[in-house]
């Protein structure tokens, strides 16, 4: 047995890292001991494990996960080593000492088990030659904001990478607060990893602006290059797509979530080219243009591989029924407008169709659903896990809750608010497994009427035990309602509530409804991002505050009376990494209480509140890294934009950490202060 | 004639009138007028006159709401609203998303962009200046509503344009 080193300080230590990852059969058995915690792991049972960390004082200072195989993983604070030892020789485990006597191999391997991009940063900080290790083996990376860091440095870092996710603009932007050229281009980091890193396979972004000229680059520059996913993304057409499509051998995956895609009529689809039969997975659900339709057929047929397909609206039913014909292996279908001619025939293929898909997992599409054509799928529907039909107006309640009864498998659900509380009901009735819910407004300049209310989500609450994801705007809700799916669901992760009159009481009592959304951030204890809306003051604010451990996203919207609710979230949640606000009454003073808080956030954004550009500057001036970037619209060439004064209030701000410094390519609206 | 848009809420709770007073009506150039109970603002001219005035959040209790970015959807859930533009004198017209507009002032500055004038240059300040000295423009925007009658556009509250409005037309 290796000795192992005496913790340091370890008695004082009150907080210690708390790490897990998943773990292969290789380290049976082994125990080590290192500086300041104990890492086991071993092939026995769970129960074993539990009770031997709790004697070891891992009680609320580890996190013990319970993975496949019976090996777990979890770290307790240890106070000698000594103890430890006679503990795990009690326990017939064998240990092993310190981690840094392992050769950087047998280190880098444990490494692979640790996925999350949050596991790999926190072990790069143990020591020197754990971020060596670290670096140099790690695989995949996520940069949260592509002005925190610059991509050379990035690469530099991880020269191994092989996955790149990065997002650009803030939140925000997908509800028109963010103006349209403010940037967040694609370009630079598409360059730089075609200098550094060759070797890329897969590229995500959100959010950024990416030209047909970043495209072109990227399909010729990576030769292994598998896997493109666009989400959110603007600035380029199926000039671009035509050369993904040509030119990246072996892709695997283009995935196109909700981008603005210029048509320019090219034929994108046709320029795969024949010897392509790699395609797993073709999202082009959000192009607005029609594609050659038989040179998807053909594309599809030699696509033995392809599981997740997602047709745009301009694909019909009876394009639809020839590509199922060739794709019965389809894990996830978006299946087009689903619409077709007036000829009965289409409908008997089409059931023929699905029939034959006993794959299907994952439903989405139906633009222009026919109720007599959403029969064709009763076949199928007991066996979807996730089913979206929250772009499909044409679809009726009673055709909605008559497909849904046949779904009780369904995890994720998302629906228009045309559903109503009957249609809710339905749901709660059949989808005992349902984890995620999204209702959206389906009549978005309209008179209301009232669709969902706050019964229908009681009634999901109490119906789906196992809910922890919702988005739902509605028109109305009560305190007491929040109340009861506080009680009934205490899992929620994520919350976001959407009242469509942003400052609207509780009908009943016409009280605000801090005391509803309080009970949901008290009772949620995993939360980690909820969306506020309806008439609050500052009180909903001091509870988020105090029991909000684990959010990491709030977004505000016409909320709170003084700054003191601001000063509540930002002193309070430890975990926060982003907050949105906008058209509420937090100005300087709230601002400015807190500015180290910050540094430990990914951004904040404010428009339309009371904050200042003299408060904007103080910011700036305390905390050199942190970029203070004020959004300046006004079109007016007078002198009170030229010199503004520091008592002019700012429309739109947004601060983010980061280790570069001013952006160089901030257009004229844009002032880094 | 001026548009009277009511900054009190429908409901007779004066508290609640309070606080949203306080959160937006203590805004820039309307602080001197918080002692009224509404709020008269002149919906598409003279909006220089608040030089700090921000018209991103406008809020409109009247009936309608309109919002910039509320509620939180992203653009493809947006229900669009095209319709067609013809200018007269040219024979091929074009389309304009009136959904993606939030102000008769939006709407015009996309016609101008898409019939800009002959020998000018358009600059937006330029075009907003010219609007104010003639109380109007060189041309005309006029629109079919549901009726079939062509209005002038400009006279009725944004929101109510948008919903009956079905086909634009410019007059030199």
């Amino acid at each position: 047995m290796i000795e192992a080193a005496e913790p340091e300080n370890s008695r004082e230590w009150s907080d210690p890292e708390v790490h897990e990852g998943r773990l292969g059969p290789i380290f049976e058995d082994f125990a080590f001991f290192f500086s300041r915690v104990l890492v086991l792991f071993c092939p026995q049972s769970a129960v074993d494990l539990r009770s031997f960390a709790c004697e070891a004082g891992a009680a609320g200072n580890s996190c013990i996960k319970d993975l496949s195989l019976g090996c777990v993983l979890f770290v307790v604070p240890v106070l000698t080593k000594l103890e430890v030892e006679s503990k795990v020789r009690e326990k017939n485990f064998r240990c092993c000492g310190a981690m840094t006597y392992f050769p950087d191999e047998v280190v880098e391997h444990i490494f692979d088990f640790l996925s999350s991009h949050r596991d790999r940063n926190n072990v790069s900080t143990v020591c020197k030659a754990w971020y060596l290790v670290e670096q140099l083996s790690r695989l995949r990376v996520f940069v949260g904001n592509c002005y925190a860091v610059r991509p050379e440095r990035v690469m530099a870092r991880f020269p191994g990478m092989k996955c790149l996710t990065v997002k650009g603009k803030p939140h925000f932007a997908d509800f028109n607060l963010v103006p349209h050229d403010w940037g967040g281009d694609a370009l630079p980091w598409i360059e730089t990893a075609a200098r550094c890193c060759p070797g890329l396979e897969e590229l995500r972004l959100k959010r950024m602006v990416v030209s047909d000229e970043s495209l072109e680059l990227l399909a010729r520059a990576f030769p292994n290059f598998k896997s493109l996913v666009l989400i959110s993304c603007e600035g380029f057409s199926t000039d671009g797509l035509a050369e993904i499509a040509t030119h990246c051998r072996g892709l695997r995956e283009l995935d196109l979530q909700e981008n603005e895609v210029e048509d320019h009529g090219r034929q994108w689809l046709s320029c795969f080219p024949d010897s392509c039969t790699s395609l797993v997975s073709l999202n082009f659900a959000c192009l607005k243009g029609e594609v050659n339709t038989s040179a998807l057929e053909r594309l599809v047929a030699r696509c033995q591989n392809l599981r997740c397909l997602k047709l745009n609206r301009a694909i019909s039913i009876e394009s639809l029924i020839k590509i199922l014909a060739r794709a019965p292996n389809l894990v996830e279908l978006g299946t087009g407008s689903f619409t077709a001619d007036h000829r009965t025939e289409a409908y008997q293929n089409l059931l023929n169709a699905f029939y034959k898909c006993n794959s299907i997992r994952n439903l989405s599409g139906f633009w222009d659903a026919a109720p007599r054509y959403l029969q064709a799928i009763y076949s199928i529907c007991s066996s979807l896990t996730v089913l979206n039909l929250s772009y499909a107006p044409a679809i009726q309640v009673n055709d909605l809750i008559k497909m849904i009864r046949h779904c009780f498998k369904l995890q994720k659900l998302w629906v228009l608010d045309s559903i109503g509380d009957k249609g809710l009901a339905a749901v709660a009735c059949a989808c005992k497994e349902l984890q995620e819910l999204r209702v959206f407004p389906s009549d978005v300049y309209g008179t209301g009427i009232a669709a969902v209310t706050e019964e229908g989500l009681v009634a999901i609450s109490s119906g789906c035990p196992k809910l922890n994801s919702l988005l739902y705007f509605c028109h109305q809700m009560t305190n007491a309602a929040l109340i009861t799916v506080a009680k009934n669901c205490p899992h929620f992760t994520r919350f976001r509530l959407c009242i469509l009159d942003p400052v609207k009481p509780d009908p009943i009592s016409n009280e605000p409804l801090d005391e509803g959304f309080g009970a949901i951030v008290k009772s949620c204890k995993d939360l980690k991002r909820l969306s506020l809306s309806g008439l609050l003051t500052d009180k909903v604010f001091l509870y988020i505050g105090m029991y909000a451990s684990r959010l990491e996203m709030l977004s505000i919207a016409f909320a709170g009376e003084s700054d003191k609710g601001m000063v509540y979230v930002l002193n309070g949640c430890k975990n926060l990494k982003k907050l949105e606000i906008r058209d509420s009454p937090f100005g300087d003073a709230a601002l400015l209480e807190n500015v180290g808080k910050y540094e430990t956030m990914r951004s904040l954004w404010m428009s339309s509140c009371d904050v200042t550009q003299g408060g904007c500057k103080a910011l700036a001036a305390k905390m050199p890294r942190l970029n203070v970037e004020v959004i300046n619209e006004r079109e007016e060439s007078d002198e009170m934009v030229e010199n503004p004064s520091d008592m002019h209030r700012v429309e739109k701000m947004y601060v983010y950490r980061t280790l570069t410094g001013p952006r160089d390519d901030a257009p004229d609206f844009v002032w880094t202060f | 004639m001026e548009l009277e848009l009511g900054l009190s809420l429908p409901s007779s709770d004066m508290m609640m009138e309070k606080r949203i007073k306080t959160n937006f009506c203590k805004k820039r150039s309307f602080d001197e007028v918080l002692d009224e109970k509404t709020v008269t603002l002149p919906l598409f001219l003279q909006r220089e006159e608040d030089g700090h005035g921000n018209s991103d959040s406008e809020l409109n209790y009247g009936g309608g709401r309109v919002i910039v970015g509320w509620p939180p959807v992203k653009l493809p859930r947006r229900r669009t609203n095209c319709v067609k533009v013809n200018m007269e004198g040219i024979a091929i017209g074009r389309k304009v998303d009136l959904s993606l507009h939030d102000s008769y002032q939006a709407l015009f500055r996309t016609l101008y962009m898409m019939f800009p004038k002959k020998h000018e240059d358009l600059t937006y300040a330029h075009v907003r200046r010219t609007e104010e000295e003639d109380g109007g423009c060189d041309y005309k925007v006029t629109y079919e509503d549901e009726d079939g009658d062509w209005m002038l556009v400009g006279d009725v509250p944004w929101e109510a344009f948008i919903m009956s409005a079905k086909r634009l037309r410019i007059i030199n």
